[in-house]
Protein backbone atom coordinates (compact mmCIF):
# COMPACT_ATOMS: atom_id res chain seq x y z
CA UNK A 1 0.00 0.00 0.00
CA UNK A 2 1.64 3.25 -1.34
CA UNK A 3 0.86 6.86 0.82
CA UNK A 4 -1.73 7.77 -2.45
CA UNK A 5 -3.69 4.87 -2.11
CA UNK A 6 -4.42 5.20 1.07
CA UNK A 7 -7.00 7.64 0.53
CA UNK A 8 -8.37 5.45 -2.20
CA UNK A 9 -7.31 6.64 -5.06
CA UNK A 10 -4.93 5.05 -7.40
CA UNK A 11 -2.12 7.48 -8.65
CA UNK A 12 -2.44 6.67 -12.37
CA UNK A 13 -6.84 8.13 -12.39
CA UNK A 14 -5.74 10.88 -10.36
CA UNK A 15 -3.26 12.24 -12.39
CA UNK A 16 -5.62 11.81 -15.65
CA UNK A 17 -8.08 14.13 -13.34
CA UNK A 18 -5.65 16.12 -13.22
CA UNK A 19 -4.85 16.76 -16.96
CA UNK A 20 -8.66 16.70 -17.83
CA UNK A 21 -8.61 19.31 -15.34
CA UNK A 22 -6.10 21.25 -16.77
CA UNK A 23 -7.38 21.00 -20.28
CA UNK A 24 -10.94 22.09 -19.42
CA UNK A 25 -8.98 25.37 -19.05
CA UNK A 26 -9.49 26.05 -22.70
CA UNK A 27 -9.00 29.97 -22.26
CA UNK A 28 -5.45 29.67 -20.11
CA UNK A 29 -2.51 28.41 -21.49
CA UNK A 30 -0.73 26.32 -18.72
CA UNK A 31 3.08 25.67 -19.38
CA UNK A 32 5.20 23.66 -17.35
CA UNK A 33 8.85 24.93 -17.89
CA UNK A 34 12.38 23.28 -16.90
CA UNK A 35 15.04 24.99 -14.99
CA UNK A 36 16.22 26.69 -18.03
CA UNK A 37 12.80 27.96 -19.42
CA UNK A 38 12.77 24.68 -21.73
CA UNK A 39 8.42 23.79 -22.24
CA UNK A 40 8.36 20.56 -20.56
CA UNK A 41 4.42 19.81 -20.31
CA UNK A 42 1.95 21.77 -22.85
CA UNK A 43 -2.36 22.06 -22.20
CA UNK A 44 -4.38 21.83 -24.71
CA UNK A 45 -5.60 25.40 -23.56
CA UNK A 46 -2.01 26.62 -24.59
CA UNK A 47 -2.30 24.79 -27.96
CA UNK A 48 -5.49 27.18 -28.45
CA UNK A 49 -4.00 30.04 -27.84
CA UNK A 50 -0.85 29.67 -29.36
CA UNK A 51 -1.16 27.46 -32.01
CA UNK A 52 1.94 25.29 -31.67
CA UNK A 53 0.92 21.55 -30.68
CA UNK A 54 2.88 19.99 -27.73
CA UNK A 55 5.00 18.07 -30.29
CA UNK A 56 6.09 21.29 -31.73
CA UNK A 57 7.06 23.08 -28.84
CA UNK A 58 8.05 20.66 -26.16
CA UNK A 59 11.89 20.99 -25.53
CA UNK A 60 12.11 24.35 -26.99
CA UNK A 61 12.92 27.75 -24.97
CA UNK A 62 9.18 29.48 -24.19
CA UNK A 63 10.88 32.27 -25.92
CA UNK A 64 9.81 31.49 -29.07
CA UNK A 65 6.23 32.88 -27.42
CA UNK A 66 8.17 36.35 -27.13
CA UNK A 67 8.57 39.24 -29.40
CA UNK A 68 11.91 39.29 -31.41
CA UNK A 69 12.35 42.54 -29.48
CA UNK A 70 12.11 40.68 -26.46
CA UNK A 71 13.92 37.55 -27.04
CA UNK A 72 16.87 39.63 -28.18
CA UNK A 73 17.10 41.36 -24.85
CA UNK A 74 16.84 38.57 -22.98
CA UNK A 75 13.83 38.88 -20.94
CA UNK A 76 12.78 35.65 -20.66
CA UNK A 77 15.98 35.07 -18.49
CA UNK A 78 15.56 37.49 -16.47
CA UNK A 79 11.90 36.74 -15.49
CA UNK A 80 12.55 33.34 -14.64
CA UNK A 81 15.69 34.94 -12.28
CA UNK A 82 13.65 36.95 -10.60
CA UNK A 83 10.74 34.14 -10.08
CA UNK A 84 13.86 31.96 -8.80
CA UNK A 85 14.93 34.60 -6.58
CA UNK A 86 11.55 36.21 -5.17
CA UNK A 87 8.67 33.80 -6.05
CA UNK A 88 5.51 34.33 -7.97
CA UNK A 89 5.14 36.75 -9.85
CA UNK A 90 2.22 38.42 -12.34
CA UNK A 91 2.41 40.72 -15.18
CA UNK A 92 0.86 41.92 -18.85
CA UNK A 93 3.38 41.28 -21.57
CA UNK A 94 2.77 41.10 -25.32
CA UNK A 95 3.20 37.44 -27.05
CA UNK A 96 2.90 36.31 -30.23
CA UNK A 97 1.03 33.12 -31.60
CA UNK A 98 2.63 30.46 -34.19
CA UNK A 99 1.08 32.71 -37.40
CA UNK A 100 2.82 35.80 -35.80
CA UNK A 101 -0.60 37.27 -34.62
CA UNK A 102 0.51 39.56 -31.13
CA UNK A 103 -2.19 38.98 -28.43
CA UNK A 104 -1.82 41.21 -24.73
CA UNK A 105 -1.40 38.23 -22.19
CA UNK A 106 -1.72 38.37 -18.56
CA UNK A 107 1.01 36.04 -17.13
CA UNK A 108 1.55 34.08 -13.60
CA UNK A 109 5.00 32.54 -13.24
CA UNK A 110 5.07 29.96 -10.22
CA UNK A 111 8.55 28.11 -9.49
CA UNK A 112 8.22 24.80 -8.59
CA UNK A 113 10.44 23.81 -5.90
CA UNK A 114 11.70 20.78 -5.32
CA UNK A 115 12.47 18.51 -2.48
CA UNK A 116 15.82 19.80 -1.44
CA UNK A 117 14.58 23.38 -1.99
CA UNK A 118 16.01 23.96 -5.17
CA UNK A 119 13.84 25.65 -8.12
CA UNK A 120 13.24 22.82 -10.35
CA UNK A 121 11.17 24.67 -12.78
CA UNK A 122 8.37 26.59 -13.46
CA UNK A 123 4.64 26.79 -14.07
CA UNK A 124 3.64 29.63 -16.44
CA UNK A 125 -0.10 30.43 -16.86
CA UNK A 126 -1.42 32.93 -19.57
CA UNK A 127 -4.60 34.39 -21.03
CA UNK A 128 -5.55 36.93 -23.51
CA UNK A 129 -6.87 40.35 -22.85
CA UNK A 130 -5.78 42.08 -25.58
CA UNK A 131 -9.99 42.64 -26.01
CA UNK A 132 -10.20 43.33 -22.30
CA UNK A 133 -7.56 45.58 -22.73
CA UNK A 134 -9.02 47.41 -25.85
CA UNK A 135 -12.39 47.87 -24.05
CA UNK A 136 -10.63 49.41 -21.12
CA UNK A 137 -8.52 51.65 -23.30
CA UNK A 138 -11.37 52.84 -25.27
CA UNK A 139 -13.11 53.56 -22.03
CA UNK A 140 -10.29 55.79 -20.68
CA UNK A 141 -10.39 57.36 -24.35
CA UNK A 142 -13.98 58.21 -24.66
CA UNK A 143 -13.85 59.33 -20.75
CA UNK A 144 -10.71 61.87 -21.45
CA UNK A 145 -12.29 62.99 -24.51
CA UNK A 146 -15.59 63.83 -22.87
CA UNK A 147 -16.06 67.88 -23.15
CA UNK A 148 -17.74 67.99 -19.47
CA UNK A 149 -15.58 67.27 -16.16
CA UNK A 150 -16.32 63.05 -15.74
CA UNK A 151 -16.16 61.57 -11.78
CA UNK A 152 -17.60 58.30 -11.73
CA UNK A 153 -18.04 56.80 -8.26
CA UNK A 154 -18.47 53.05 -6.56
CA UNK A 155 -21.30 51.83 -4.90
CA UNK A 156 -19.86 53.72 -1.74
CA UNK A 157 -19.76 56.96 -2.91
CA UNK A 158 -16.10 56.94 -3.17
CA UNK A 159 -14.87 58.19 -6.33
CA UNK A 160 -13.15 55.88 -9.10
CA UNK A 161 -11.95 57.66 -12.08
CA UNK A 162 -12.22 61.03 -12.55
CA UNK A 163 -10.99 62.54 -16.34
CA UNK A 164 -8.35 65.78 -17.63
CA UNK A 165 -11.13 67.52 -17.11
CA UNK A 166 -12.51 66.93 -13.58
CA UNK A 167 -8.35 67.26 -12.42
CA UNK A 168 -8.46 70.65 -14.98
CA UNK A 169 -12.15 72.18 -13.09
CA UNK A 170 -11.69 71.10 -9.66
CA UNK A 171 -8.23 71.71 -9.01
CA UNK A 172 -7.62 68.49 -7.91
CA UNK A 173 -4.65 65.82 -8.90
CA UNK A 174 -6.21 62.23 -9.92
CA UNK A 175 -4.38 60.75 -7.28
CA UNK A 176 -6.08 63.43 -4.68
CA UNK A 177 -9.40 62.28 -5.78
CA UNK A 178 -9.63 58.73 -6.57
CA UNK A 179 -10.87 56.64 -2.91
CA UNK A 180 -11.77 59.75 -1.68
CA UNK A 181 -16.64 60.24 -0.53
CA UNK A 182 -17.74 62.45 -3.81
CA UNK A 183 -18.57 65.25 -1.08
CA UNK A 184 -15.41 66.55 -1.38
CA UNK A 185 -16.22 68.30 -4.05
CA UNK A 186 -19.26 69.31 -2.90
CA UNK A 187 -19.62 72.61 -0.70
CA UNK A 188 -19.97 71.46 3.07
CA UNK A 189 -23.46 73.08 3.51
CA UNK A 190 -25.06 71.17 0.78
CA UNK A 191 -23.03 68.01 2.13
CA UNK A 192 -25.69 66.62 4.51
CA UNK A 193 -28.60 66.76 1.86
CA UNK A 194 -26.18 65.61 -0.91
CA UNK A 195 -25.82 61.99 1.42
CA UNK A 196 -29.64 61.46 1.33
CA UNK A 197 -29.71 62.17 -2.33
CA UNK A 198 -27.03 60.11 -3.54
CA UNK A 199 -28.07 57.07 -1.64
CA UNK A 200 -32.21 57.83 -3.38
CA UNK A 201 -30.14 58.07 -6.77
CA UNK A 202 -28.27 54.59 -6.05
CA UNK A 203 -31.67 53.00 -4.78
CA UNK A 204 -33.43 53.85 -7.96
CA UNK A 205 -30.44 54.55 -10.88
CA UNK A 206 -31.88 56.31 -13.88
CA UNK A 207 -30.13 59.04 -16.85
CA UNK A 208 -31.32 61.92 -15.26
CA UNK A 209 -29.92 65.78 -14.62
CA UNK A 210 -29.01 66.09 -11.14
CA UNK A 211 -31.25 68.56 -8.69
CA UNK A 212 -33.80 69.12 -11.09
CA UNK A 213 -34.78 73.24 -10.68
CA UNK A 214 -31.87 73.46 -7.76
CA UNK A 215 -28.94 75.76 -8.38
CA UNK A 216 -25.91 73.40 -7.85
CA UNK A 217 -22.47 74.65 -6.74
CA UNK A 218 -19.15 72.68 -7.00
CA UNK A 219 -16.18 72.98 -4.56
CA UNK A 220 -12.90 73.90 -5.84
CA UNK A 221 -9.57 72.43 -4.16
CA UNK A 222 -8.89 76.03 -2.83
CA UNK A 223 -12.32 76.24 -1.47
CA UNK A 224 -13.91 78.39 -4.60
CA UNK A 225 -17.44 77.51 -5.22
CA UNK A 226 -18.90 77.96 -8.97
CA UNK A 227 -22.10 76.84 -10.40
CA UNK A 228 -22.41 73.61 -12.22
CA UNK A 229 -24.97 71.65 -14.01
CA UNK A 230 -24.72 67.51 -13.33
CA UNK A 231 -26.01 64.92 -15.41
CA UNK A 232 -26.07 60.96 -13.67
CA UNK A 233 -26.08 57.66 -15.13
CA UNK A 234 -25.94 54.60 -13.62
CA UNK A 235 -23.22 52.11 -15.24
CA UNK A 236 -23.86 48.08 -14.50
CA UNK A 237 -19.98 46.48 -14.29
CA UNK A 238 -18.08 43.53 -12.96
CA UNK A 239 -16.94 45.51 -9.56
CA UNK A 240 -20.67 46.59 -9.37
CA UNK A 241 -23.18 49.59 -10.18
CA UNK A 242 -21.40 52.92 -11.06
CA UNK A 243 -22.51 56.39 -11.03
CA UNK A 244 -20.78 58.49 -13.89
CA UNK A 245 -21.23 62.33 -13.04
CA UNK A 246 -20.73 64.53 -16.20
CA UNK A 247 -20.26 68.40 -14.18
CA UNK A 248 -20.60 71.38 -16.27
CA UNK A 249 -19.35 74.62 -15.05
CA UNK A 250 -22.25 76.76 -15.78
CA UNK A 251 -20.11 80.34 -14.36
CA UNK A 252 -20.38 81.86 -17.47
CA UNK A 253 -24.05 81.11 -18.56
CA UNK A 254 -25.35 82.08 -14.97
CA UNK A 255 -23.60 85.24 -14.86
CA UNK A 256 -25.42 85.90 -18.93
CA UNK A 257 -28.58 84.77 -16.97
CA UNK A 258 -28.04 87.21 -14.46
CA UNK A 259 -26.99 89.76 -16.69
CA UNK A 260 -30.27 89.70 -18.56
CA UNK A 261 -32.23 89.57 -15.63
CA UNK A 262 -30.80 92.76 -14.65
CA UNK A 263 -30.95 94.75 -17.80
CA UNK A 264 -34.97 93.65 -17.71
CA UNK A 265 -35.13 95.17 -14.49
CA UNK A 266 -33.66 98.41 -15.48
CA UNK A 267 -35.73 98.75 -18.72
CA UNK A 268 -38.76 98.48 -16.27
CA UNK A 269 -37.24 100.68 -14.16
CA UNK A 270 -36.86 103.37 -16.73
CA UNK A 271 -40.36 102.99 -18.30
CA UNK A 272 -41.67 103.65 -14.80
CA UNK A 273 -40.30 106.54 -13.59
CA UNK A 274 -41.42 108.24 -11.22
CA UNK A 275 -40.97 112.63 -10.79
CA UNK A 276 -41.06 114.70 -7.86
CA UNK A 277 -41.83 118.12 -9.36
CA UNK A 278 -42.77 119.81 -6.42
CA UNK A 279 -42.64 119.69 -2.45
CA UNK A 280 -45.35 116.79 -1.57
CA UNK A 281 -46.25 116.25 -5.57
CA UNK A 282 -45.05 113.23 -7.29
CA UNK A 283 -45.78 112.78 -11.10
CA UNK A 284 -45.87 109.26 -12.51
CA UNK A 285 -45.81 109.64 -16.45
CA UNK A 286 -47.10 106.57 -18.15
CA UNK A 287 -45.95 105.86 -21.43
CA UNK A 288 -46.73 102.48 -23.14
CA UNK A 289 -49.05 99.79 -22.69
CA UNK A 290 -49.47 98.22 -19.25
CA UNK A 291 -49.16 94.93 -18.59
CA UNK A 292 -49.77 93.21 -15.51
CA UNK A 293 -46.02 93.27 -14.70
CA UNK A 294 -45.64 97.00 -15.86
CA UNK A 295 -48.60 97.59 -13.43
CA UNK A 296 -46.98 95.87 -10.49
CA UNK A 297 -43.30 97.84 -10.87
CA UNK A 298 -45.45 101.22 -11.43
CA UNK A 299 -47.44 100.46 -8.12
CA UNK A 300 -44.32 99.71 -6.38
CA UNK A 301 -42.32 102.32 -7.68
CA UNK A 302 -44.58 104.81 -6.75
CA UNK A 303 -45.39 104.03 -3.31
CA UNK A 304 -42.03 103.46 -2.47
CA UNK A 305 -41.52 107.33 -4.08
CA UNK A 306 -44.22 107.92 -1.59
CA UNK A 307 -43.12 106.20 1.44
CA UNK A 308 -39.64 108.22 0.75
CA UNK A 309 -40.83 111.68 -0.15
CA UNK A 310 -43.97 111.93 1.85
CA UNK A 311 -45.94 113.14 -1.13
CA UNK A 312 -49.26 113.88 -0.23
CA UNK A 313 -50.36 114.20 -4.15
CA UNK A 314 -49.73 112.03 -7.07
CA UNK A 315 -50.43 112.58 -10.65
CA UNK A 316 -51.02 109.61 -13.09
CA UNK A 317 -50.13 111.15 -16.47
CA UNK A 318 -51.35 108.67 -18.98
CA UNK A 319 -51.32 111.15 -21.89
CA UNK A 320 -48.51 108.40 -22.97
CA UNK A 321 -50.91 105.20 -22.76
CA UNK A 322 -52.15 104.25 -26.29
CA UNK A 323 -55.48 102.35 -24.89
CA UNK A 324 -57.34 102.29 -21.64
CA UNK A 325 -59.05 98.92 -21.16
CA UNK A 326 -60.61 97.84 -18.50
CA UNK A 327 -57.58 95.71 -17.30
CA UNK A 328 -55.35 98.69 -17.26
CA UNK A 329 -58.46 100.61 -15.59
CA UNK A 330 -58.03 98.35 -12.92
CA UNK A 331 -53.79 98.27 -12.69
CA UNK A 332 -54.84 102.22 -12.11
CA UNK A 333 -57.49 101.59 -9.50
CA UNK A 334 -55.23 99.54 -7.32
CA UNK A 335 -52.55 101.90 -7.73
CA UNK A 336 -54.92 104.65 -6.40
CA UNK A 337 -56.35 102.97 -3.73
CA UNK A 338 -52.84 101.83 -2.17
CA UNK A 339 -51.38 105.12 -2.70
CA UNK A 340 -54.96 106.46 -0.62
CA UNK A 341 -54.39 103.85 1.77
CA UNK A 342 -51.15 105.50 2.73
CA UNK A 343 -52.43 108.89 2.79
CA UNK A 344 -51.75 109.97 -0.54
CA UNK A 345 -54.35 111.65 -2.81
CA UNK A 346 -54.12 110.36 -6.65
CA UNK A 347 -54.74 112.93 -9.73
CA UNK A 348 -55.39 111.22 -13.29
CA UNK A 349 -53.88 113.90 -15.89
CA UNK A 350 -53.83 113.29 -20.08
CA UNK A 351 -57.63 111.66 -20.56
CA UNK A 352 -58.08 112.40 -24.42
CA UNK A 353 -60.99 113.05 -25.75
CA UNK A 354 -61.39 110.09 -27.51
CA UNK A 355 -60.10 107.56 -24.15
CA UNK A 356 -62.99 109.24 -22.37
CA UNK A 357 -65.59 107.80 -24.63
CA UNK A 358 -64.41 104.61 -24.64
CA UNK A 359 -64.03 104.85 -21.18
CA UNK A 360 -67.70 105.51 -20.56
CA UNK A 361 -68.13 102.96 -23.04
CA UNK A 362 -66.40 100.35 -21.86
CA UNK A 363 -68.38 101.12 -18.28
CA UNK A 364 -65.00 101.36 -16.41
CA UNK A 365 -65.75 103.17 -13.23
CA UNK A 366 -62.44 105.51 -11.75
CA UNK A 367 -64.97 105.65 -8.82
CA UNK A 368 -63.78 109.26 -6.96
CA UNK A 369 -60.34 109.20 -8.86
CA UNK A 370 -60.69 113.03 -9.81
CA UNK A 371 -59.30 113.31 -13.61
CA UNK A 372 -58.01 116.63 -15.40
CA UNK A 373 -57.51 117.19 -18.75
CA UNK A 374 -53.90 118.25 -18.85
CA UNK A 375 -50.64 117.83 -16.45
CA UNK A 376 -50.50 121.66 -16.46
CA UNK A 377 -54.53 121.39 -14.85
CA UNK A 378 -53.60 118.55 -12.39
CA UNK A 379 -50.62 120.44 -11.55
CA UNK A 380 -52.98 123.15 -10.03
CA UNK A 381 -55.03 120.92 -8.41
CA UNK A 382 -52.50 119.21 -6.57
CA UNK A 383 -51.32 122.52 -5.34
CA UNK A 384 -54.94 123.27 -4.82
CA UNK A 385 -55.37 120.53 -2.45
CA UNK A 386 -52.10 120.78 -0.83
CA UNK A 387 -53.31 124.69 0.33
CA UNK A 388 -56.18 123.17 1.10
CA UNK A 389 -54.91 120.08 3.33
CA UNK A 390 -52.58 122.57 5.33
CA UNK A 391 -55.45 124.23 6.36
CA UNK A 392 -54.17 127.98 5.28
CA UNK A 393 -56.05 128.75 2.14
CA UNK A 394 -59.64 129.00 3.03
CA UNK A 395 -60.28 130.29 -0.65
CA UNK A 396 -58.29 127.36 -1.93
CA UNK A 397 -60.65 124.94 -0.43
CA UNK A 398 -63.96 127.20 -1.93
CA UNK A 399 -62.09 127.10 -5.29
CA UNK A 400 -61.49 123.44 -5.48
CA UNK A 401 -65.33 122.67 -3.92
CA UNK A 402 -67.04 124.72 -6.61
CA UNK A 403 -64.65 122.37 -8.96
CA UNK A 404 -65.89 119.26 -7.79
CA UNK A 405 -67.39 116.69 -8.44
CA UNK A 406 -66.30 115.72 -11.82
CA UNK B 1 -58.12 94.91 33.39
CA UNK B 2 -56.92 98.14 33.88
CA UNK B 3 -53.14 97.60 32.64
CA UNK B 4 -52.39 99.72 29.38
CA UNK B 5 -51.30 97.47 26.47
CA UNK B 6 -50.03 99.83 23.99
CA UNK B 7 -48.23 103.06 24.51
CA UNK B 8 -50.26 106.15 24.00
CA UNK B 9 -49.23 109.61 23.55
CA UNK B 10 -50.94 112.92 24.63
CA UNK B 11 -50.45 115.70 21.92
CA UNK B 12 -52.87 118.37 22.98
CA UNK B 13 -56.65 117.13 22.27
CA UNK B 14 -54.95 114.18 20.21
CA UNK B 15 -53.75 110.72 21.49
CA UNK B 16 -51.27 109.21 19.34
CA UNK B 17 -51.33 105.20 19.52
CA UNK B 18 -48.66 102.92 17.95
CA UNK B 19 -49.67 99.26 17.51
CA UNK B 20 -47.25 96.92 17.47
CA UNK B 21 -46.94 93.17 17.66
CA UNK B 22 -48.93 90.40 17.54
CA UNK B 23 -52.34 91.14 17.65
CA UNK B 24 -54.65 88.79 18.71
CA UNK B 25 -58.37 88.74 19.48
CA UNK B 26 -57.75 89.04 23.51
CA UNK B 27 -55.11 91.60 22.88
CA UNK B 28 -57.26 93.48 20.31
CA UNK B 29 -59.89 93.09 23.16
CA UNK B 30 -57.72 94.95 25.92
CA UNK B 31 -56.93 97.58 23.09
CA UNK B 32 -59.77 98.33 22.56
CA UNK B 33 -60.97 98.59 26.11
CA UNK B 34 -57.76 100.65 26.27
CA UNK B 35 -58.48 103.32 23.85
CA UNK B 36 -61.91 103.88 25.00
CA UNK B 37 -61.07 104.44 28.44
CA UNK B 38 -58.56 106.65 27.35
CA UNK B 39 -60.69 108.90 25.25
CA UNK B 40 -63.48 109.07 27.57
CA UNK B 41 -61.01 109.94 30.76
CA UNK B 42 -58.93 112.91 28.26
CA UNK B 43 -61.70 113.91 26.45
CA UNK B 44 -59.14 113.94 23.41
CA UNK B 45 -61.11 114.95 20.11
CA UNK B 46 -58.83 113.38 17.84
CA UNK B 47 -56.86 110.11 17.99
CA UNK B 48 -53.82 109.03 15.31
CA UNK B 49 -53.55 105.41 15.04
CA UNK B 50 -50.01 104.52 13.85
CA UNK B 51 -49.27 101.23 11.82
CA UNK B 52 -45.65 101.80 10.49
CA UNK B 53 -44.51 99.26 13.31
CA UNK B 54 -47.13 96.78 11.65
CA UNK B 55 -45.44 94.80 8.93
CA UNK B 56 -47.98 92.11 8.58
CA UNK B 57 -51.58 93.77 8.22
CA UNK B 58 -54.08 91.24 6.80
CA UNK B 59 -58.17 91.76 6.97
CA UNK B 60 -58.16 90.51 10.55
CA UNK B 61 -56.02 94.04 11.66
CA UNK B 62 -58.23 95.73 8.98
CA UNK B 63 -61.00 95.12 10.30
CA UNK B 64 -59.96 95.46 14.07
CA UNK B 65 -58.51 98.81 12.39
CA UNK B 66 -62.45 99.74 11.89
CA UNK B 67 -63.65 98.88 14.55
CA UNK B 68 -61.36 101.35 16.52
CA UNK B 69 -62.42 103.68 14.62
CA UNK B 70 -65.77 103.31 14.99
CA UNK B 71 -65.94 103.34 19.07
CA UNK B 72 -63.87 106.59 19.12
CA UNK B 73 -66.10 108.09 16.79
CA UNK B 74 -69.21 107.34 18.12
CA UNK B 75 -67.21 108.59 21.37
CA UNK B 76 -67.39 112.11 19.58
CA UNK B 77 -63.80 112.34 18.72
CA UNK B 78 -61.98 111.62 15.31
CA UNK B 79 -59.50 109.00 14.36
CA UNK B 80 -57.22 108.48 11.57
CA UNK B 81 -54.83 105.68 10.70
CA UNK B 82 -50.93 106.81 9.62
CA UNK B 83 -47.69 105.06 8.56
CA UNK B 84 -48.97 102.33 6.21
CA UNK B 85 -46.36 100.98 4.70
CA UNK B 86 -45.56 99.97 1.12
CA UNK B 87 -45.99 96.52 1.31
CA UNK B 88 -48.91 96.53 3.01
CA UNK B 89 -51.00 98.80 0.85
CA UNK B 90 -50.31 96.97 -1.64
CA UNK B 91 -51.65 93.23 0.34
CA UNK B 92 -54.80 95.01 1.22
CA UNK B 93 -55.50 96.55 -2.24
CA UNK B 94 -55.07 93.04 -3.79
CA UNK B 95 -56.71 91.29 -1.29
CA UNK B 96 -59.69 93.37 -1.95
CA UNK B 97 -60.30 95.03 2.03
CA UNK B 98 -62.63 97.62 1.98
CA UNK B 99 -60.85 100.38 3.74
CA UNK B 100 -63.07 103.12 1.84
CA UNK B 101 -64.00 104.84 5.01
CA UNK B 102 -60.78 104.77 7.15
CA UNK B 103 -58.81 108.23 7.00
CA UNK B 104 -55.10 108.26 6.25
CA UNK B 105 -52.33 110.00 6.72
CA UNK B 106 -48.48 109.08 5.66
CA UNK B 107 -47.21 110.42 9.14
CA UNK B 108 -47.95 111.82 12.30
CA UNK B 109 -47.64 115.50 10.99
CA UNK B 110 -50.00 115.21 8.23
CA UNK B 111 -52.29 112.74 10.20
CA UNK B 112 -52.26 115.66 13.00
CA UNK B 113 -53.49 118.31 9.83
CA UNK B 114 -55.81 115.38 8.79
CA UNK B 115 -57.41 115.44 12.03
CA UNK B 116 -57.79 119.56 12.31
CA UNK B 117 -59.61 119.37 8.92
CA UNK B 118 -62.04 116.41 10.22
CA UNK B 119 -62.71 118.15 13.38
CA UNK B 120 -63.50 121.41 11.43
CA UNK B 121 -66.22 118.89 9.50
CA UNK B 122 -64.26 118.97 6.51
CA UNK B 123 -64.16 115.96 5.06
CA UNK B 124 -61.16 116.89 2.85
CA UNK B 125 -60.88 115.67 -0.50
CA UNK B 126 -60.08 111.62 -0.24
Amino acid sequence: MTASSADGQDPQPRLRDLEAMLDALADHAVIKLGPAGEVARWSRGAQALTGYTEAEILGRPVSVLQTAEDRDAGLMAQELETVRQHGRREFDGWRVTKSGERFLSHITLTPVVGDDGSVTGFVKVLRDVTESARTESLFHALLESAPDAMVIVGPDARIVLVNRQAEALFGFERDELVGQEIEVLVPTRFRRDHFGHRSGFLAAPQVRPMGAGLELWGLRRDGTEFPVEISLSPLETAEGRLVAAAIRDVTERRETEQRLQRQRDEILELSTPVIQVWDKILVLPIIGTLDTLRATRLTEGLLDSIARSQAEVAILDISGVPTIDTQVAQHLLKTVQAAALMGTVSIMSGVRPETAQSMVHLGIDMGRLRSRGTLQDALQLALTVLAERSGTAQTAARTLTSGEPR
Amino acid sequence: MNEDVVPVMRIGDTLLVALQGDLDDTTVIRIEEQLTREVSRTAATGMLIDVSRLTMVDSFIARVLARIVAMVRLLGAQAAVVGIQPAVAITLVELGVPMGHLDTALNAEQGLALLERLRRGDTGLD
